[in-house]
């Protein structure tokens, strides 16, 4: 089960809670951009991990891992994001959502 | 008591009289807000979970189900299953009722509230749109809530069943034994509600309204699938008016199906040759059992769409291959991809186009993705060496295009040869004449091509300048004004002058109404989709050419479409009263 960041109540404790997310900018490349196939590729990709996994963009923070969250982006061809991980496997995490940026979403 | 008749849209012909079982109705009926004493909130929370587990069974059993002709459905489930286990959805409405100490039902509208002002905030219609996936969803989930599993599980009997709305989901649950016909409040003629109907043979009639208002389960109904009407109530007269249209329509259609097999040809011996439009390769069947005398269209954007990579060669050719040879030595037409306005790939996504209809589809879009076209025109190269292929191109507009299109064919049969690949050098090549320019040069594009096949569906549009799916303007929609009969004869005589085949393939070729006009232009042959067969092989099969060049000519001297109709009416009621009976034209549609 994913937790919100805001209202993480139920879930477990991230490890000391405090750990600063590593962080990286990705852009949308494909023609149709944040679209609803890409986002739930994207989302689906998210929840693999453990870490929390935010994208910021415009001012706006939300749940990488929720593709309702993905989707309010309206994130067209061209945007820049950025992607925040925090938890065990940040690393890995960025790497396979940038990964999917890079390509298009077409894997 | 007095009987009500509702009107719709006919979407699958017969009748069927019986008892109504309402699916779903378009509110359920909310529970009002509670706040949950301490020892009741674990119990809710675990009444949500439920009910969205419950859902998420459904929904993964109902994507499991559907038929080939809603696989495009099931992306839409997939998407629905992830809105379904979202954090936003699912977390938020658990957190409602814990922080909140509210019931499952208003924590779930509250969190679909809460998504909604999001999307709302949105300008682009794409993303606003998105929140009826979300509403859909909650629906369901609300529902199983309300323990109202509107399953048709629960149907005793066979039933008429209604319904607000049949999601691609309840149509693909649909059991022939305990169904009988349906009707819905939503819908219109291209629901893929009516493909299934007709697919599976039972009548059905949508968009009609006060449906809800009017019926209760158990209720005496008739559904009318042939004259698009709904009656609550029926009265003796109504009954007995029913039961022996009932009684005719089934004694037609039993004749019909007895002599499709039969080839298209009139009582004076004139040859129509009738075929079938189909886009997946399991419809051969259908053809086949329909009495198809060959394949006059074959779109092949099926197996381009929904998908992020393109299907090779290979894929293609064997797809074409065993489509040629299974209906060998019937004629297989393939037409090239005609992707655009309407249709997508996902591997291009869509175009910001403020025309799509008029922008970068069918012919064009080959033109500026020529390896995947060349990869096309190899597959069907390579696949005619079996059976009896021909190459179709669609949105021709002029003799630029064609020949671009022919030049490609060429290169392509030259790369086959050096790598010693062998195909049918001799594939009859054809064009689409869908477009009012094509039409005006027709005898010279006659020089160019094999055959033609007449597309009326684009040609209408652009001609007339409307757009039939656009409820303001579809009234215009006139398959028989002047322009449009004058328009089709003038690309059947270009073609018989350059002494090429031409062939019909729209909506025009289903109905009986415009049958007899074509073959008065003596049309070589008419394609249509396979449910149609039948019943338009028994008008060749019972016209006369003399018949239908006299109707032809009286048409041809007619100024207006409200007096074309009538002729046009007047001659089905004298020749084929049967089909005045049992079938709706789209001139009828059209008026009422």
């Amino acid at each position: 089960m994913t937790r919100d960041m805001q209202t993480d109540e139920t879930g477990p404790e991230l490890p000391g809670g405090a750990i600063a997310p590593l962080r990286r900018v990705v852009f949308v490349l494909n023609e149709q951009g944040l679209h609803a196939r890409p986002a739930a590729k994207l989302a689906q990709e998210a929840q693999k991990y453990a870490s929390e996994i935010k994208i910021v963009c415009n001012g706006a923070t939300v749940d990488a891992k929720s593709i309702l969250d993905v989707l309010t982006l309206a994130a067209g061809n061209g945007t820049s994001l950025e992607l925040a991980a925090a938890g065990p496997d940040a690393a890995e995490a960025l790497d396979s959502l940038a990964r999917l940026f890079k390509q298009r979403f077409q894997v | 008591m007095a009987s009500v008749v509702l009107k719709g849209i006919p979407v699958s012909a017969g009748i069927s009289i019986g008892k109504a079982f309402f699916l779903s109705r378009s509110h359920i009926h909310k529970l009002p807000r509670q706040t949950l004493a301490d020892e009741l909130i674990l119990a809710e929370t675990a009444r949500l979970e439920a009910a969205f587990k419950q859902t998420k069974d459904e929904l993964t059993a109902i994507r499991g189900k559907l038929p080939p002709e809603l696989r495009e459905h099931a992306l839409i489930m997939d998407s629905h299953l992830m809105i379904l286990s979202d954090p936003k959805l699912a977390g938020a409405a658990k957190n409602h009722v814990l922080q909140l100490r509210i019931n499952a039902e208003w924590a779930l509208e509250k969190a679909v509230a809460e998504i909604d002002a999001a999307f709302n905030a949105l300008e682009d219609p794409y993303f606003k749109e998105r929140m009826q996936d979300v509403r859909n969803v909650a629906k369901r989930v609300l529902g199983h809530l309300a323990g109202q599993q509107q399953d048709m599980k629960a149907i005793q009997g066979r039933v008429v069943l209604l319904a607000h709305d049949l999601t691609p989901a309840d149509t693909a649950l649909i059991e022939v034994d305990k169904i009988m016909s349906f009707a819905t409040v939503l819908g219109g003629k291209t629901s893929h509600s009516g493909i299934l109907a007709r697919s599976l043979g039972i009548p059905a009639v949508v968009g009609v309204t006060g449906l809800e208002e009017r019926i209760e389960d158990g209720k005496l109904v008739v559904v009318d699938g042939l004259k698009g009407r709904v009656i609550i109530d029926p009265d003796e007269d109504d009954l007995a008016h029913y039961s022996d249209m009932k009684y005719q329509f089934e004694g037609y259609q039993s004749a019909i199906i007895r002599s499709c097999h039969l080839p298209g040809e009139t009582i004076d011996g004139y040859r129509v040759v009738v075929n079938a439009n189909i886009e997946l390769f399991e419809e051969v069947s259908s053809v086949i059992d329909n009495g198809g005398e060959g394949i006059g269209l074959y779109r092949t954007e099926f197996s381009y769409m929904n998908r992020t990579q393109l299907p090779d060669e290979d894929e293609l050719t064997e797809e074409y291959f065993d489509l040629a040879s299974i209906m060998a030595p019937k004629k297989v037409v393939i037409r090239t991809l005609d992707m655009g306005a309407d249709k997508f790939m996902t591997h291009f996504g869509t175009l910001e186009e403020s025309n799509p209809a008029m922008g970068l589809r069918a012919i064009r879009f080959c033109m500026s993705h020529r390896d995947l076209f060349k990869t096309q025109l190899r597959a069907i190269l390579r696949a005619s060496v079996v059976g009896n292929v021909s190459i179709m191109f669609p949105m021709i507009s002029g003799l630029r295009e064609i020949r671009q299109a022919t030049n490609m064919l060429r290169q392509a049969k030259e790369e086959l040869k050096k790598q010693g690949l062998r195909f049918d050098p001799d594939m009859p090549v054809g064009c689409m004449v869908e477009l009012p320019s094509a039409v005006m040069i027709a005898e010279i594009l006659a020089q160019e091509v094999d055959f033609f096949s007449i597309g009326t569906n684009d040609l209408i549009q652009y001609s007339l300048g409307i757009d039939r799916a656009n409820r303001y303007v579809s009234y215009l929609y006139q398959p028989l004004h002047p322009a449009i009969v004058r328009s089709i004869k003038h690309v059947v005589d270009s073609a018989h002058q350059a002494g090429i085949e031409v062939s019909l393939c729209g909506e025009m070729a289903s109905d009986p109404y415009c049958v007899p006009i074509l073959m008065g232009m003596q049309i070589d042959a008419i394609s249509l989709n396979p449910q149609a067969i039948p019943g338009i092989k028994r008008i060749v099969r019972q016209a006369t050419m003399a018949d239908c060049k006299d109707l032809l000519k009286q048409v041809l001297e007619s100024r207006t479409v409200s007096r074309t109709n009538r002729l046009v009416r007047d001659n089905i009621f004298q020749r084929f009263p049967d089909e005045l009976m049992f079938y709706s034209s789209l001139l009828e549609t059209d008026e009422g």
